[in-house]
Protein backbone atom coordinates (compact mmCIF):
# COMPACT_ATOMS: atom_id res chain seq x y z
CA UNK A 1 0.00 0.00 0.00
CA UNK A 2 2.79 2.38 1.03
CA UNK A 3 4.78 1.41 -2.09
CA UNK A 4 1.77 2.19 -4.31
CA UNK A 5 1.34 5.59 -2.58
CA UNK A 6 4.96 6.53 -3.10
CA UNK A 7 4.80 5.41 -6.74
CA UNK A 8 1.71 7.62 -7.32
CA UNK A 9 3.53 10.51 -5.63
CA UNK A 10 6.55 10.00 -7.88
CA UNK A 11 4.33 9.98 -10.97
CA UNK A 12 2.59 13.19 -9.84
CA UNK A 13 5.97 14.79 -9.22
CA UNK A 14 7.16 13.84 -12.70
CA UNK A 15 3.96 15.17 -14.25
CA UNK A 16 4.41 18.47 -12.42
CA UNK A 17 8.07 18.56 -13.35
CA UNK A 18 7.44 18.39 -17.09
CA UNK A 19 4.12 20.22 -17.13
CA UNK A 20 5.80 23.53 -18.07
CA UNK A 21 6.85 22.02 -21.38
CA UNK A 22 3.18 21.65 -22.22
CA UNK A 23 2.24 25.05 -20.82
CA UNK A 24 4.63 27.21 -22.85
CA UNK A 25 2.60 29.54 -25.05
CA UNK A 26 3.59 31.93 -27.86
CA UNK A 27 4.78 35.44 -26.95
CA UNK A 28 6.14 38.60 -28.58
CA UNK A 29 9.78 38.43 -29.81
CA UNK A 30 12.32 40.75 -28.18
CA UNK A 31 15.89 41.73 -29.00
CA UNK A 32 17.89 41.80 -32.22
CA UNK A 33 20.97 39.70 -31.38
CA UNK A 34 21.24 36.47 -33.38
CA UNK A 35 20.06 33.74 -30.97
CA UNK A 36 22.09 31.09 -32.86
CA UNK A 37 20.74 27.63 -33.58
CA UNK A 38 22.44 25.01 -31.41
CA UNK A 39 22.83 27.35 -28.45
CA UNK A 40 19.18 28.40 -28.75
CA UNK A 41 17.93 24.81 -28.76
CA UNK A 42 20.25 23.95 -25.88
CA UNK A 43 18.80 26.87 -23.92
CA UNK A 44 15.25 25.79 -24.78
CA UNK A 45 15.85 22.26 -23.42
CA UNK A 46 17.68 23.59 -20.39
CA UNK A 47 14.84 26.08 -19.77
CA UNK A 48 12.30 23.25 -19.95
CA UNK A 49 14.34 21.26 -17.46
CA UNK A 50 14.61 24.31 -15.18
CA UNK A 51 10.86 24.88 -15.54
CA UNK A 52 10.39 21.36 -14.22
CA UNK A 53 12.68 21.88 -11.29
CA UNK A 54 10.71 25.06 -10.45
CA UNK A 55 7.56 22.97 -9.84
CA UNK A 56 9.55 20.25 -8.18
CA UNK A 57 11.00 22.78 -5.80
CA UNK A 58 7.57 24.23 -5.04
CA UNK A 59 6.20 20.75 -4.42
CA UNK A 60 9.07 19.84 -2.14
CA UNK A 61 8.71 23.15 -0.28
CA UNK A 62 5.02 22.38 0.29
CA UNK A 63 5.76 18.86 1.52
CA UNK A 64 8.51 20.20 3.76
CA UNK A 65 6.21 22.86 5.22
CA UNK A 66 3.43 20.31 5.84
CA UNK A 67 5.83 18.02 7.66
CA UNK A 68 7.01 20.86 9.88
CA UNK B 1 14.42 71.16 -28.16
CA UNK B 2 17.06 72.97 -30.19
CA UNK B 3 19.58 70.33 -29.17
CA UNK B 4 17.16 67.61 -30.24
CA UNK B 5 16.74 69.18 -33.65
CA UNK B 6 20.50 69.51 -34.02
CA UNK B 7 20.94 65.79 -33.30
CA UNK B 8 18.27 64.84 -35.79
CA UNK B 9 20.14 66.76 -38.49
CA UNK B 10 23.50 65.17 -37.60
CA UNK B 11 24.98 62.05 -39.19
CA UNK B 12 24.75 59.04 -36.86
CA UNK B 13 27.94 57.61 -35.38
CA UNK B 14 29.22 55.00 -37.88
CA UNK B 15 29.03 52.16 -35.32
CA UNK B 16 25.46 52.92 -34.30
CA UNK B 17 23.01 51.25 -36.65
CA UNK B 18 22.23 47.77 -35.32
CA UNK B 19 19.90 48.64 -32.48
CA UNK B 20 16.53 49.70 -33.87
CA UNK B 21 15.69 51.47 -30.59
CA UNK B 22 18.02 54.45 -31.05
CA UNK B 23 21.08 56.03 -32.59
CA UNK B 24 24.30 57.54 -31.24
CA UNK B 25 25.69 60.85 -32.44
CA UNK B 26 29.03 62.46 -31.77
CA UNK B 27 28.87 66.20 -31.41
CA UNK B 28 32.47 67.31 -30.95
CA UNK B 29 33.39 65.77 -27.62
CA UNK B 30 29.77 65.10 -26.67
CA UNK B 31 28.09 61.73 -27.01
CA UNK B 32 24.38 62.06 -27.74
CA UNK B 33 21.78 59.33 -28.11
CA UNK B 34 18.53 59.78 -29.96
CA UNK B 35 15.94 57.26 -28.71
CA UNK B 36 12.90 56.24 -30.73
CA UNK B 37 9.69 57.68 -29.25
CA UNK B 38 8.27 54.20 -28.50
CA UNK B 39 11.44 53.21 -26.56
CA UNK B 40 12.05 56.50 -24.73
CA UNK B 41 9.64 55.81 -21.86
CA UNK B 42 11.19 52.38 -21.34
CA UNK B 43 14.69 53.84 -21.13
CA UNK B 44 13.54 56.51 -18.71
CA UNK B 45 11.92 53.86 -16.53
CA UNK B 46 15.08 51.72 -16.59
CA UNK B 47 17.28 54.68 -15.64
CA UNK B 48 15.00 55.17 -12.63
CA UNK B 49 15.57 51.60 -11.36
CA UNK B 50 17.81 50.74 -8.42
CA UNK B 51 19.96 48.63 -10.77
CA UNK B 52 20.73 51.65 -12.97
CA UNK B 53 21.21 54.04 -10.06
CA UNK B 54 23.59 51.70 -8.23
CA UNK B 55 25.56 50.88 -11.40
CA UNK B 56 25.86 54.54 -12.44
CA UNK B 57 26.85 55.44 -8.87
CA UNK B 58 29.81 53.07 -8.89
CA UNK B 59 30.77 53.87 -12.49
CA UNK B 60 29.74 50.49 -13.93
CA UNK B 61 27.02 51.97 -16.17
CA UNK B 62 27.59 55.02 -18.34
CA UNK B 63 26.12 58.24 -16.95
CA UNK B 64 23.12 59.51 -18.95
CA UNK B 65 21.58 62.96 -18.87
CA UNK B 66 18.16 63.50 -20.43
CA UNK B 67 18.31 66.60 -22.62
CA UNK B 68 14.85 66.41 -24.16
CA UNK B 69 12.06 63.85 -24.62
CA UNK B 70 14.05 61.54 -26.84
CA UNK B 71 17.60 62.82 -26.52
CA UNK B 72 20.22 61.82 -23.95
CA UNK B 73 23.80 62.86 -23.41
CA UNK B 74 26.22 60.22 -22.16
CA UNK B 75 29.40 60.64 -20.23
CA UNK B 76 32.37 60.28 -22.59
CA UNK B 77 34.71 57.36 -21.84
CA UNK B 78 38.21 58.77 -22.43
CA UNK B 79 39.75 56.15 -24.74
CA UNK B 80 37.42 53.75 -26.54
CA UNK B 81 38.84 50.26 -27.04
CA UNK B 82 37.55 47.09 -28.67
CA UNK B 83 37.58 43.40 -27.65
CA UNK B 84 40.28 42.65 -30.26
CA UNK B 85 42.58 44.91 -28.20
CA UNK B 86 41.82 43.38 -24.80
CA UNK B 87 43.74 40.71 -22.94
CA UNK B 88 41.48 37.82 -21.82
CA UNK B 89 41.32 39.31 -18.31
CA UNK B 90 39.46 42.33 -19.69
CA UNK B 91 37.04 40.25 -21.76
CA UNK B 92 36.35 38.25 -18.62
CA UNK B 93 35.72 41.42 -16.59
CA UNK B 94 33.37 42.73 -19.30
CA UNK B 95 31.47 39.41 -19.23
CA UNK B 96 31.17 39.49 -15.44
CA UNK B 97 29.75 43.01 -15.58
CA UNK B 98 27.25 42.01 -18.28
CA UNK B 99 25.93 39.06 -16.26
CA UNK B 100 25.91 41.02 -13.00
CA UNK B 101 23.80 43.79 -14.57
CA UNK B 102 21.54 41.26 -16.29
CA UNK B 103 20.84 39.49 -12.98
CA UNK B 104 20.25 42.70 -11.12
CA UNK B 105 17.96 44.05 -13.87
CA UNK B 106 15.99 40.78 -13.90
CA UNK B 107 14.95 41.38 -10.30
CA UNK B 108 13.34 44.63 -11.41
CA UNK B 109 11.61 43.22 -14.49
CA UNK B 110 14.23 44.12 -17.11
CA UNK B 111 16.22 42.02 -19.51
CA UNK B 112 19.36 42.52 -21.56
CA UNK B 113 18.54 42.13 -25.23
CA UNK B 114 22.13 41.78 -26.46
CA UNK B 115 25.17 40.45 -24.65
CA UNK B 116 28.25 41.48 -26.57
CA UNK B 117 31.58 42.88 -25.37
CA UNK B 118 30.97 45.86 -27.68
CA UNK B 119 28.50 47.06 -25.01
CA UNK B 120 31.43 47.57 -22.67
CA UNK B 121 34.27 50.09 -22.65
CA UNK B 122 37.00 50.53 -20.06
CA UNK B 123 37.63 53.59 -17.95
CA UNK B 124 41.22 52.84 -16.96
CA UNK B 125 41.03 49.21 -15.87
CA UNK B 126 37.34 49.37 -14.87
CA UNK B 127 34.66 48.09 -17.25
CA UNK B 128 31.74 50.41 -18.00
CA UNK B 129 28.54 49.19 -19.64
CA UNK B 130 27.77 51.86 -22.21
CA UNK B 131 24.73 50.64 -24.10
CA UNK B 132 21.80 51.73 -21.95
CA UNK B 133 19.36 50.70 -24.69
CA UNK B 134 20.36 47.07 -24.12
CA UNK B 135 18.01 47.04 -21.17
CA UNK B 136 14.36 46.55 -21.94
CA UNK B 137 11.27 45.80 -20.00
CA UNK B 138 10.66 42.08 -20.38
CA UNK B 139 7.47 40.09 -20.67
CA UNK B 140 7.17 38.70 -17.12
CA UNK B 141 6.33 35.22 -18.47
CA UNK B 142 9.12 35.07 -21.06
CA UNK B 143 11.66 32.46 -19.91
CA UNK B 144 14.06 32.84 -22.85
CA UNK B 145 17.23 34.91 -22.88
CA UNK B 146 17.63 35.56 -26.59
CA UNK B 147 21.13 36.90 -26.06
CA UNK B 148 22.35 33.62 -24.51
CA UNK B 149 23.83 32.45 -27.82
CA UNK B 150 25.58 35.78 -28.31
CA UNK B 151 26.98 35.70 -24.78
CA UNK B 152 28.37 32.23 -25.49
CA UNK B 153 29.86 33.27 -28.85
CA UNK B 154 31.41 36.53 -27.72
CA UNK B 155 32.49 35.81 -24.13
CA UNK B 156 32.59 32.14 -23.19
CA UNK B 157 33.88 30.53 -26.38
CA UNK B 158 36.63 33.12 -27.09
CA UNK B 159 37.82 32.74 -23.46
CA UNK B 160 37.71 28.96 -23.81
CA UNK B 161 39.59 28.98 -27.14
CA UNK B 162 42.11 31.46 -25.76
CA UNK B 163 42.74 29.28 -22.70
CA UNK B 164 43.00 26.01 -24.58
CA UNK B 165 44.83 27.03 -27.73
CA UNK B 166 46.41 30.39 -26.74
CA UNK B 167 44.79 31.88 -29.84
CA UNK B 168 44.91 35.64 -29.16
CA UNK B 169 41.59 37.46 -28.78
CA UNK B 170 42.85 39.85 -31.48
CA UNK B 171 42.79 36.99 -33.98
CA UNK B 172 39.25 36.05 -32.97
CA UNK B 173 37.62 39.47 -32.85
CA UNK B 174 39.53 41.06 -35.71
CA UNK B 175 38.20 38.31 -37.97
CA UNK B 176 34.72 37.84 -36.46
CA UNK B 177 32.71 40.61 -34.89
CA UNK B 178 30.30 38.15 -33.32
CA UNK B 179 32.91 35.87 -31.76
CA UNK B 180 33.17 32.10 -32.21
CA UNK B 181 30.48 29.63 -33.23
CA UNK B 182 30.40 26.34 -31.26
CA UNK B 183 31.17 24.51 -34.52
CA UNK B 184 34.48 26.38 -34.89
CA UNK B 185 35.59 25.42 -31.36
CA UNK B 186 34.32 21.83 -31.77
CA UNK B 187 36.86 21.30 -34.55
CA UNK B 188 39.69 22.28 -32.17
CA UNK B 189 38.74 19.65 -29.59
CA UNK B 190 39.74 15.99 -29.42
CA UNK B 191 37.03 13.25 -29.19
CA UNK B 192 37.34 12.79 -25.42
CA UNK B 193 37.35 16.48 -24.58
CA UNK B 194 34.14 16.99 -26.51
CA UNK B 195 32.39 14.88 -23.88
CA UNK B 196 33.78 16.68 -20.84
CA UNK B 197 32.47 19.82 -19.17
CA UNK B 198 32.57 22.69 -19.98
CA UNK B 199 33.10 21.64 -23.61
CA UNK B 200 30.08 19.34 -23.59
CA UNK B 201 27.43 21.99 -22.85
CA UNK B 202 29.22 25.01 -24.33
CA UNK B 203 30.44 23.43 -27.54
CA UNK B 204 29.40 19.84 -28.28
CA UNK B 205 25.67 19.83 -27.45
CA UNK B 206 25.03 23.15 -29.29
CA UNK B 207 27.05 21.77 -32.22
CA UNK B 208 25.06 18.52 -32.32
CA UNK B 209 21.79 20.46 -32.05
CA UNK B 210 22.61 22.97 -34.76
CA UNK B 211 20.71 22.43 -37.96
CA UNK B 212 17.91 20.61 -36.09
CA UNK B 213 15.69 23.67 -35.79
CA UNK B 214 12.17 23.60 -37.17
CA UNK B 215 9.97 26.57 -38.20
CA UNK B 216 8.44 26.56 -34.71
CA UNK B 217 11.79 26.61 -32.88
CA UNK B 218 12.07 30.38 -32.77
CA UNK B 219 8.39 30.99 -32.05
CA UNK B 220 8.62 32.71 -28.66
CA UNK B 221 7.16 30.74 -25.76
CA UNK B 222 5.74 31.86 -22.45
CA UNK B 223 6.10 30.09 -19.14
CA UNK B 224 3.04 29.20 -17.05
CA UNK B 225 3.77 31.94 -14.54
CA UNK B 226 5.97 35.00 -14.07
CA UNK B 227 7.64 33.30 -11.10
CA UNK B 228 8.58 30.30 -13.20
CA UNK B 229 9.98 32.48 -16.01
CA UNK B 230 12.08 34.48 -13.56
CA UNK B 231 13.33 31.31 -11.90
CA UNK B 232 14.42 29.90 -15.28
CA UNK B 233 16.14 33.12 -16.40
CA UNK B 234 17.90 33.55 -13.09
CA UNK B 235 19.23 29.97 -13.28
CA UNK B 236 20.40 30.52 -16.88
CA UNK B 237 22.22 33.72 -15.89
CA UNK B 238 23.71 32.00 -12.83
CA UNK B 239 24.91 29.21 -15.11
CA UNK B 240 26.60 31.78 -17.37
CA UNK B 241 28.26 33.38 -14.35
CA UNK B 242 29.48 29.95 -13.21
CA UNK B 243 30.86 29.13 -16.67
CA UNK B 244 32.55 32.51 -16.78
CA UNK B 245 34.16 31.92 -13.37
CA UNK B 246 35.51 28.58 -14.58
CA UNK B 247 37.08 30.36 -17.56
CA UNK B 248 38.79 33.09 -15.51
CA UNK B 249 42.19 33.56 -17.20
CA UNK B 250 45.12 32.29 -15.18
CA UNK B 251 48.20 34.43 -14.74
CA UNK B 252 50.61 33.23 -17.41
CA UNK B 253 54.15 33.87 -18.45
CA UNK B 254 55.43 34.71 -21.89
CA UNK B 255 58.85 35.51 -23.27
CA UNK B 256 58.17 39.20 -22.53
CA UNK B 257 56.62 38.99 -19.08
CA UNK B 258 59.17 40.06 -16.49
CA UNK B 259 61.39 41.55 -19.22
CA UNK B 260 62.01 44.74 -17.27
CA UNK B 261 60.95 43.70 -13.78
CA UNK B 262 63.53 45.06 -11.33
CA UNK B 263 64.14 41.63 -9.80
CA UNK B 264 64.98 40.24 -13.24
CA UNK B 265 67.06 43.11 -14.56
CA UNK B 266 70.33 41.18 -14.32
CA UNK B 267 68.86 38.52 -16.58
CA UNK B 268 67.89 41.12 -19.14
CA UNK B 269 70.20 44.11 -19.28
CA UNK B 270 69.89 46.43 -16.28
CA UNK B 271 71.53 46.06 -12.93
CA UNK B 272 69.26 47.12 -10.05
CA UNK B 273 71.12 50.44 -9.72
CA UNK B 274 70.83 51.12 -13.45
CA UNK B 275 67.15 50.35 -13.28
CA UNK B 276 66.76 52.69 -10.29
CA UNK B 277 68.50 55.43 -12.30
CA UNK B 278 66.15 54.88 -15.24
CA UNK B 279 63.18 54.98 -12.89
CA UNK B 280 64.40 58.30 -11.46
CA UNK B 281 64.79 59.72 -14.99
CA UNK B 282 61.18 58.78 -15.75
CA UNK B 283 60.06 60.40 -12.49
CA UNK B 284 61.97 63.57 -13.41
CA UNK B 285 60.35 63.64 -16.86
CA UNK B 286 56.91 63.22 -15.29
CA UNK B 287 57.67 66.10 -12.93
CA UNK B 288 58.60 68.34 -15.88
CA UNK B 289 55.80 67.31 -18.24
CA UNK B 290 53.09 67.03 -15.53
CA UNK B 291 50.93 65.08 -18.00
CA UNK B 292 47.21 64.46 -17.65
CA UNK B 293 47.24 61.79 -20.35
CA UNK B 294 50.14 59.43 -20.95
CA UNK B 295 50.76 56.86 -23.67
CA UNK B 296 53.18 54.06 -22.83
CA UNK B 297 54.27 52.15 -25.95
CA UNK B 298 55.74 48.71 -25.29
CA UNK B 299 54.66 48.92 -21.66
CA UNK B 300 55.72 45.34 -20.82
CA UNK B 301 54.27 44.77 -17.32
CA UNK B 302 53.44 48.41 -16.79
CA UNK B 303 56.16 49.46 -14.35
CA UNK B 304 56.46 52.95 -15.86
CA UNK B 305 52.74 53.21 -16.63
CA UNK B 306 52.10 52.75 -12.91
CA UNK B 307 54.65 55.45 -12.10
CA UNK B 308 52.80 57.84 -14.43
CA UNK B 309 49.39 56.84 -13.06
CA UNK B 310 50.76 57.47 -9.56
CA UNK B 311 51.17 61.15 -10.46
CA UNK B 312 47.45 61.36 -11.30
CA UNK B 313 47.72 60.85 -15.07
CA UNK B 314 45.43 58.57 -17.00
CA UNK B 315 47.54 56.10 -18.94
CA UNK B 316 46.98 54.05 -22.07
CA UNK B 317 49.59 51.27 -21.98
CA UNK B 318 50.05 49.12 -25.06
CA UNK B 319 52.02 45.95 -25.56
CA UNK B 320 51.82 43.39 -28.32
CA UNK B 321 52.01 40.59 -25.75
CA UNK B 322 48.67 39.43 -24.31
CA UNK B 323 50.27 38.09 -21.12
CA UNK B 324 51.92 41.47 -20.43
CA UNK B 325 48.71 43.45 -21.00
CA UNK B 326 46.88 40.95 -18.80
CA UNK B 327 49.43 41.40 -16.03
CA UNK B 328 49.07 45.20 -16.26
CA UNK B 329 45.28 44.88 -16.01
CA UNK B 330 45.52 42.69 -12.90
CA UNK B 331 47.87 45.07 -11.16
CA UNK B 332 46.02 48.22 -12.20
CA UNK B 333 42.72 46.72 -11.00
CA UNK B 334 44.24 45.61 -7.71
CA UNK B 335 45.80 49.01 -7.05
CA UNK B 336 42.89 50.99 -8.59
CA UNK B 337 45.27 52.76 -10.96
CA UNK B 338 44.00 54.65 -13.97
CA UNK B 339 45.77 52.50 -16.55
CA UNK B 340 44.11 51.09 -19.64
CA UNK B 341 46.22 48.19 -20.94
CA UNK B 342 45.69 47.17 -24.56
CA UNK B 343 47.12 44.41 -26.72
CA UNK B 344 48.32 46.56 -29.59
CA UNK B 345 51.46 46.30 -31.67
CA UNK B 346 52.59 49.85 -32.44
CA UNK B 347 54.06 48.70 -35.74
CA UNK B 348 50.79 47.03 -36.78
CA UNK B 349 48.11 48.98 -34.91
CA UNK B 350 44.45 47.96 -35.02
CA UNK B 351 43.04 48.82 -38.43
CA UNK B 352 39.61 50.24 -39.23
CA UNK B 353 37.11 47.38 -39.02
CA UNK B 354 33.52 46.47 -39.56
CA UNK B 355 30.88 47.67 -41.96
CA UNK B 356 32.40 50.03 -44.55
CA UNK B 357 35.54 50.05 -42.36
CA UNK B 358 33.74 52.53 -40.11
CA UNK B 359 32.41 50.54 -37.17
CA UNK B 360 35.69 50.37 -35.25
CA UNK B 361 37.97 53.35 -35.63
CA UNK B 362 41.64 52.50 -36.25
CA UNK B 363 43.88 52.71 -33.21
CA UNK B 364 45.93 55.65 -34.47
CA UNK B 365 42.81 57.70 -35.22
CA UNK B 366 41.73 57.22 -31.59
CA UNK B 367 45.20 57.94 -30.23
CA UNK B 368 46.05 60.90 -32.47
CA UNK B 369 47.21 63.86 -30.35
CA UNK B 370 45.56 62.21 -27.39
CA UNK B 371 48.46 62.44 -24.94
CA UNK B 372 50.57 65.07 -23.20
CA UNK B 373 53.40 62.61 -22.84
CA UNK B 374 54.33 59.64 -25.01
CA UNK B 375 56.79 57.15 -23.49
CA UNK B 376 58.80 54.78 -25.68
CA UNK B 377 61.09 53.02 -23.24
CA UNK B 378 63.25 50.06 -24.26
CA UNK B 379 61.16 49.64 -27.37
CA UNK B 380 63.10 51.57 -30.01
CA UNK B 381 65.38 48.70 -31.07
CA UNK B 382 62.40 46.37 -31.55
CA UNK B 383 60.74 48.90 -33.85
CA UNK B 384 63.93 49.71 -35.78
CA UNK B 385 65.40 46.22 -36.05
CA UNK B 386 62.62 43.66 -35.77
CA UNK B 387 60.12 45.67 -37.79
CA UNK B 388 62.65 47.69 -39.85
CA UNK B 389 60.82 50.97 -39.39
CA UNK B 390 62.98 53.99 -40.36
CA UNK B 391 63.90 56.41 -37.55
CA UNK B 392 62.25 59.36 -39.32
CA UNK B 393 58.99 57.40 -39.49
CA UNK B 394 59.19 56.63 -35.79
CA UNK B 395 59.46 60.31 -34.89
CA UNK B 396 56.65 61.15 -37.33
CA UNK B 397 54.44 58.68 -35.46
CA UNK B 398 55.52 60.08 -32.08
CA UNK B 399 54.60 63.57 -33.29
CA UNK B 400 51.22 62.24 -34.36
CA UNK B 401 50.56 60.81 -30.90
CA UNK B 402 51.82 63.48 -28.52
CA UNK B 403 50.43 66.91 -27.90
CA UNK B 404 53.56 67.92 -26.03
CA UNK B 405 56.32 65.64 -24.68
CA UNK B 406 58.13 62.52 -25.88
CA UNK B 407 60.23 60.42 -23.50
CA UNK B 408 62.28 57.96 -25.50
CA UNK B 409 65.08 55.55 -24.68
CA UNK B 410 67.84 55.27 -27.24
CA UNK B 411 69.38 51.81 -27.35
CA UNK B 412 72.80 51.81 -29.04
CA UNK B 413 73.91 49.10 -31.44
CA UNK B 414 76.49 47.87 -28.87
CA UNK B 415 73.75 47.16 -26.30
CA UNK B 416 73.45 43.38 -25.62
CA UNK B 417 69.68 43.47 -26.23
CA UNK B 418 70.22 45.26 -29.54
CA UNK B 419 72.84 42.69 -30.57
CA UNK B 420 70.54 39.85 -29.57
CA UNK B 421 67.84 40.88 -32.01
CA UNK B 422 70.23 41.93 -34.80
CA UNK B 423 71.31 38.30 -35.10
CA UNK B 424 74.39 38.86 -37.21
CA UNK B 425 72.95 41.62 -39.41
CA UNK B 426 75.19 44.24 -37.75
CA UNK B 427 76.17 45.93 -41.03
CA UNK B 428 72.52 46.64 -41.80
CA UNK B 429 72.16 48.68 -38.60
CA UNK B 430 75.60 50.28 -38.35
CA UNK B 431 74.07 53.66 -39.26
CA UNK B 432 71.85 53.67 -36.16
CA UNK B 433 74.11 55.90 -34.11
CA UNK B 434 73.14 58.39 -31.44
CA UNK B 435 73.96 61.25 -33.83
CA UNK B 436 71.65 59.81 -36.45
CA UNK B 437 68.91 59.38 -33.78
CA UNK B 438 69.31 62.98 -32.58
CA UNK B 439 69.25 64.34 -36.13
CA UNK B 440 66.01 62.48 -36.89
CA UNK B 441 64.45 63.74 -33.66
CA UNK B 442 65.52 67.35 -34.24
CA UNK B 443 63.38 67.56 -37.40
CA UNK B 444 60.25 67.48 -35.25
CA UNK B 445 61.21 67.85 -31.58
CA UNK B 446 63.24 70.14 -29.33
CA UNK B 447 65.53 68.50 -26.83
CA UNK B 448 64.67 69.09 -23.17
CA UNK B 449 67.20 66.72 -21.61
CA UNK B 450 69.25 63.62 -22.34
CA UNK B 451 70.98 61.40 -19.82
CA UNK B 452 73.04 58.26 -20.24
CA UNK B 453 72.25 55.34 -18.01
CA UNK B 454 75.50 54.64 -16.18
CA UNK B 455 77.58 51.92 -17.78
CA UNK B 456 75.07 51.22 -20.54
CA UNK B 457 74.67 51.95 -24.22
CA UNK B 458 71.33 53.55 -23.40
CA UNK B 459 70.23 57.17 -23.13
CA UNK B 460 66.93 58.62 -21.94
CA UNK B 461 65.81 61.62 -23.99
CA UNK B 462 63.02 64.01 -23.13
CA UNK B 463 61.78 65.93 -26.15
CA UNK B 464 59.09 68.50 -26.72
CA UNK B 465 57.22 68.78 -29.98
CA UNK B 466 58.11 71.83 -31.98
CA UNK B 467 55.00 72.48 -34.04
CA UNK B 468 51.77 73.37 -32.32
CA UNK B 469 48.84 71.12 -33.13
CA UNK B 470 46.79 72.68 -35.89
Amino acid sequence: MTARKSSTRAKTTLLFAFLPLLLFTPAKAYGYADPGTGAFLYQAFYAAFLGGTFYLRKLLDRVWKRRR
Amino acid sequence: MLIGEAAEARTPSPQSFRDPAGTLFEDGKRILRQVNPEDAAGLEAFLATKTAARAIGRGALVGSLRLSDHLYEHERIPFPSYPCEWPPEMLHAAGELTIELARSALEEGYGIKDATPYNVLFRGSRPVFVDVLSFESRDPRDPTWLAYGQFTRTFLLPLLANRETRIPLASIFAAQRDGLEPEAVYRLLGPLRRLLPPYLNLVSIPKWLSGRETPSTYRPKLAASAGQARFILDRILRGCARQLRSLAPARRASKWSGYIAPERTAAVSYTPSQFAQKEQLVRDALAIARPREVFDAGANQGHFSFLAAGTGASVVAIDSDEACAGAIWREASKRSLNVLPLVVDLTRPTPAMGWRNRECAPFLARARHGFDLVMMLAVLHHILVTERIPLEELFALAEELTRDYLLIEFVGSDDPCFKRIVRGRDRLYSHLTRECFEAAASARFDLVSSTRIDGMERWIYLYRRRRAIS
